[in-house]
């Protein structure tokens, strides 16, 4: 038994520890008997596990091991409070481990949505109202002449629902537009959302339309009789004449005439109009300054009669001018009349849609629109042709009648007005000035002065002077101010008659001037100047300049003077002078330094009358010098100081940083953290199962 | 391995403590078994082991098939036990050994025990473990093949070398007492 002996190790050793199988058993003690060598390692082998089972016995765990490791066991590891244990008990189950973490990121990811605002639902976008221009654009371009008023109720959204009903176009053209083509265009659109709400609109609108469309039907069986009657009765009268048989003539006639006696006239010309079967509709009269009457008559009468009429006028009074005018409406007539039965068509047929084809509500809406639009046309109509028939029927004639002046003016007045604006540089002293020239031939009638919360003063006289002194007055008191303006009106006023009486004497009437006083720093002036002049002291020659100005007799309006960290130094003044010492004044301003940025505008006043050298020139003057090369704010400690509060400004703003940066870091290290943890664990995992590879490795 | 068993091993990773100190009773023996074959020391074995439970129960989670936690606590104590020789290594054995020789072959009166226990040091980690495991706690070698994560059978070949070695080593010993 080759194999058996060289298996010798193991059998030994599972037959001394009781695990070989009886078969095998039987085999190895046969071998035993049969090989010495096998029986002596046998031997050694019994020795070496009575050995082995001496010496362990004694090492061994002793009894009271297991006893000794729980106890051991209790004092290291302690008992946690349930709570606590319950937590981390159920941490370690993987199914909550893995809903903590999708708890944590929605929370995560509900923060971020609640930190940046946004809202979970897209909004809503509305179409802008660009559309709706669109639509009607669209519209017009198509040529329509009519929006009806249902489009321009609609809002915005205008797309969806659109009925284009093209009314049955009319065979002619109304007379004005001759070549537009009339095209009827309605849109509208109900958003789905309206047209709940649109329900009872409509319910209400059928009802509201149903009398009135009796009432139209009505009317439309009575406006064809009488039409037709009232044309009939001038064609019949005028069919002798032939050729205007079926013509519309509207005749009118205006004559002006001159008078004795207007009443008379009145009369005599109702006598014509009943005698020529016509009547007088209107008259209206006026008394004029002279006393005499003016007055107006309008005359009704049959066309066919007219000239017969306007020939026994002729008879009245002398007639200043006659006007005949015919007007041959007889196309638009027509064309209004085509028009009407058209739209009386349309109508028909919106009836019959609105009977048999009402379900969608928002149609059936549309329809009524439509149809009330329709009527309104034919009311329209109708009554256009009404009013053409009786215009046929009858010619006016418009008689204008004017009394005969007889009288001739007995004189004339010579009235004179005067306005003077004045600008004072004293306007109290003035207005007193101009008061103190009162005296029988210069009468004041009225004087005020005003002065405003501002502190600016103006004043107002009324004056009244006699004609022989106004001439002297008025020089005198535009010599004591200047002059804005001065305008004078003289008007001839005829008494006691009319036209030109060419021995009326001419009276000079009293005079009547206006005067308006103002500040003349309220007067804007001819001419601005503004200037620099750079100069390092400052405030010597600022003295000068003011000195230079007394002397050109100019006015200091302001000044200022500041002084800036860098040691800077400016100062502004602004002066007044007269036209005719600015040229002196820029001289002496070139002497102060030098004169930097001159810019300057003049006022042209045309059509005023001013004297030029007195008119006022404003100038603005800075004086300023270069500041210190080194300012307070560039030495070395304002640098320093600048420094050390950038620094500290830097390092909040860092920390500010900083806070930010946890802030959106946080849960991003959170999540990469919790990935970590899960990758270590796996790749543990996978160390253990190599190592028990390694294991199976080291053992064979 | 039967249901009662299953069920506590099933408790113990969940974290029911009684059935951990009843796992305690059950493998405590076993792993001591295994520490002291890699240690050759009884009180550093004690201490492998006593870690190895307080480990087990922070770490039981990870157990995902309960039926092998006998298994994976044999591993944790081999792990740490393997950890502590290495730390406490390296250990002048080999003089040790050649001194043991001399005195064994000087006089036959040399100490069986210390022979045996170098001759022990001289075996691979696993056979050693193998050997402890089959001598402390009579185990059979099914048991022994599933605490050491061995597959069938693989058992008898180890012992049977341990043994084989051991009686080349112990040789003039064995002589002597036969």
């Amino acid at each position: 038994m080759a194999t058996t002996h060289e298996q010798i190790d193991e059998l030994l050793a599972a037959d001394l520890h009781g695990e070989l199988t009886a078969a095998e058993r039987d085999e190895f003690h046969a071998h035993l008997v049969e090989c010495a060598e096998c029986r002596q390692a046998f031997q050694e082998g019994k020795n070496m596990n009575r050995i082995l089972n001496e010496t362990m016995a004694d090492k061994k765990a002793d009894a009271a091991f297991e006893q000794r490791m729980v106890s051991r066991f209790r004092d290291r590891v302690p008992k946690r409070s349930g709570f606590i244990s319950l937590i981390t008990d159920l941490l370690r189950v993987r199914a909550v481990q893995l809903t903590a973490v999708a708890a944590i990121l929605l929370a995560l990811a509900q923060m971020g949505k609640m930190i940046t605002g946004e809202s979970a639902t897209p909004k809503q976008h509305r179409e802008s109202p660009v559309a709706l221009d669109e639509y009607r654009s669209d519209q017009d371009k198509a040529g329509a002449t009519q929006v009806s008023g249902i489009l321009a109720k609609t809002d915005g959204r205008t797309k969806g629902l659109d009925l284009n009903v093209q009314s049955p176009a009319p065979p002619a053209p109304p007379p004005t537009e001759a070549t537009t083509e009339r095209t009827i265009v309605t849109g509208s659109y109900i958003p789905p959302a309206e047209k709940e709400s649109a329900l009872p609109v409509t319910t209400y609108s059928a009802e509201t339309l149903k009398p009135k469309s009796k009432k139209s039907e009505v009317k439309d069986e009575k406006a064809p009789t009488s039409a037709a009657a009232s044309t009939e009765e001038p064609s019949a009268s005028s069919s002798a004449v032939g050729p205007t048989d079926n013509r519309k003539l509207i005749r009118n006639a205006t004559a002006e005439l001159e008078v004795v006696s207007f009443d008379e006239s009145i009369q005599k010309i109702t006598a014509f109009a009943s005698e020529e079967k016509g009547y007088v509709a209107t008259t209206s009269s006026e008394k004029q300054a002279n006393g005499k009457l003016r007055g107006e008559i309008v005359v009704k009468i049959l066309p066919d009669n007219l000239d017969r009429f306007l020939g026994k006028l002729r008879g009245i009074g002398e007639l200043k001018n006659q006007a005949l005018t015919t007007e041959d409406v007889t196309k638009a007539y027509f064309d209004t009349e085509s028009r009407l039965k058209n739209a009386r068509l349309m109508e028909q047929r919106l009836i019959e849609i609105l009977k048999t084809k009402s379900k969608d509500v928002a149609d059936l809406l549309e329809v009524e629109k439509e149809l009330g639009r329709v009527r309104e046309q034919i009311e329209t109509m109708q009554g256009e042709l009404k009013f053409m028939d009786s215009q046929v029927a009858f010619a006016t004639v418009t008689i204008t009648l004017s009394e005969k002046n007889m009288n001739l003016p007995a004189a004339f007045l010579l009235k004179e007005k005067a306005q003077l604006s004045l600008y004072a540089t004293e306007v109290e002293k003035t207005y007193n000035e101009i008061k103190a020239l009162a005296s029988p031939k210069v009468q004041i009638t009225n004087a005020q002065i005003d002065r405003d919360n501002t502190g600016r003063v103006s004043a107002r006289l009324s004056l009244l002077l006699a004609p022989d002194e106004s001439e002297a007055v008025i020089a005198k008191i535009k010599g004591m101010a200047r002059v804005e303006n001065f305008q004078v009106q003289t008007e001839r006023v005829s008494q006691g008659g009319d036209g030109l009486g060419e021995n009326a004497k001419t009276e000079r009437d009293k005079v009547e001037l206006n005067i308006t006083l103002s500040r003349d720093e309220q007067e804007t002036a001819l001419q601005q100047t503004s200037l620099r002049i750079q100069t390092p002291e400052v405030n010597d020659k600022t003295k000068q300049l003011r000195s230079i100005a007394e002397q050109q007799g100019g006015r200091i309006r302001s000044s200022s003077f500041s002084r800036d960290p860098n040691g800077r130094e400016y100062s502004t003044v602004s002066l007044r002078v007269p036209m005719k010492n600015y040229n002196a004044l820029m001289q002496a301003l070139n002497g102060l330094g030098k004169v930097e940025n001159v810019s300057v505008r003049r006022d042209d006043r045309p059509n005023s009358q001013i004297d030029e050298g007195n008119a006022p020139a404003d100038v603005s003057i800075q004086v300023y010098s270069q500041g210190n090369i080194v300012s307070e704010e560039t030495g070395i400690w304002a640098t320093l100081r600048r420094t050390i509060g950038q620094g500290a400004a830097a390092l909040m703003w860092s920390v500010r940083m900083i806070g930010v940066a946890v802030a959106f870091l946080a849960p991003w290290a959170l999540i990469i953290g919790a990935v970590g943890w899960m990758a270590r664990r796996v790749s543990r995992a996978r160390a253990a199962k190599k190592q028990a590879a390694e294991q199976e490795a080291e053992r064979s | 391995m039967d249901l009662a068993e299953h069920a506590i091993y099933r408790a113990a990773i969940q974290g029911d403590r009684e059935a951990f100190e009843m796992v305690i009773r059950s493998t405590s023996r076993n792993l001591f078994a295994i520490a002291y074959g890699v240690l050759q020391n009884r009180e550093e074995a004690e201490d492998v082991v006593q870690d190895t439970f307080v480990k087990a129960w922070k770490s039981r989670w990870r157990v995902r098939d309960s039926a092998k936690l006998p298994a994976w606590l044999a591993t944790i104590a081999r792990h740490r036990a393997r950890d502590l020789a290495r730390k406490r290594r390296p250990e002048p054995l080999p003089e040790d050994f050649e001194a043991h020789e001399v005195v064994e072959s000087a006089g036959q009166t040399a100490d069986l025990d210390g022979e045996v226990r170098s001759a022990l040091a001289q075996l691979p980690e696993l056979h050693r473990v193998a050997l402890t495991l089959r001598y402390f706690e009579d185990l059979d070698y099914g048991t022994i093949e599933q605490t050491l994560g061995l597959t069938n059978g693989a058992l008898r070949g180890i012992l049977g070398r341990a043994l084989g070695l051991m009686r080349k080593r112990l040789k003039p010993a064995l002589a002597s007492i036969g």
